[in-house]
């Protein structure tokens, strides 16, 4: 794969990647029960995106 | 000081436990899940594989900067550190980067910090199968 051609992401799909790919990690590292990790990845994927946008948003004033 | 109040020796399934459990340390900063795999923890090996292997293709797509070991500052190094957690994948990653870093855009920026996640992430699953080698509760 030649990386050269690069991916175009936008703010928000790069977010939503990253928060969806350390919850993952994280709910299977850190639990052992597969229904267990399904609430921890849910809710640190809640989590990541709440605080992601909201320091997004907090930041919106400053910006201009 | 008396054999009776001398600290008792390790036993020898002890120190081969924890030389057994470097190993796996070692073997999962290597290449990200082996050292999951070889507590034939499958689960977790793959998606350590996985997520740490995603980070890096998408970071080093991205444009991000793949820190070397020459740096100019702290934060340079601290960075190389960070990219170095990803074991053999810092070379997949510098072997993709073929364009070389391009931080102008806030792609390159987000890749930046996707490489940085990668090797973070991956140390600390390599601490994690250390941790489950030596016994503790994983």
């Amino acid at each position: 794969m030649n990386a050269g051609m690069g991916f175009k992401l936008s703010h928000l799909q790069a977010v939503l990647l990253f928060a969806l790919l350390i919850s993952i990690a994280f709910g299977f590292l850190s639990r052992r029960r597969p229904i267990e990790r399904v609430k921890y990845i849910v809710w640190s994927l809640f989590l990541f995106l709440l605080i992601g946008v909201g320091i997004g948003w907090a930041m919106y004033p400053f910006s201009r | 000081m008396t054999d009776e109040t001398a600290a008792p020796a390790a036993p020898p399934q002890d120190s081969r436990r924890e030389t057994m459990a470097y190993v796996i340390g070692v073997a999962g900063w290597l290449v990200p899940g082996l050292g999951h795999a070889l507590m034939k923890m499958w689960g977790r090996a793959a998606t350590c594989f996985l997520t740490v292997g995603v980070l890096v293709i998408l970071g080093a797509g991205m444009r991000g900067n793949l820190f070397s070991s020459r740096g100019n500052d702290a934060f340079d190094s601290l960075g190389y550190f960070a990219d170095l957690g990803t074991g053999s994948f810092y070379l997949v990653a510098r072997s993709l980067e073929t364009n070389g870093a391009d931080v102008s855009h806030a792609g390159g920026d987000y890749g930046t910090r996707f490489l940085a996640t990668a090797g973070v992430l991956n140390l600390l699953a390599a601490l994690h199968a250390y941790e489950a080698a030596r016994g503790r509760k994983a």
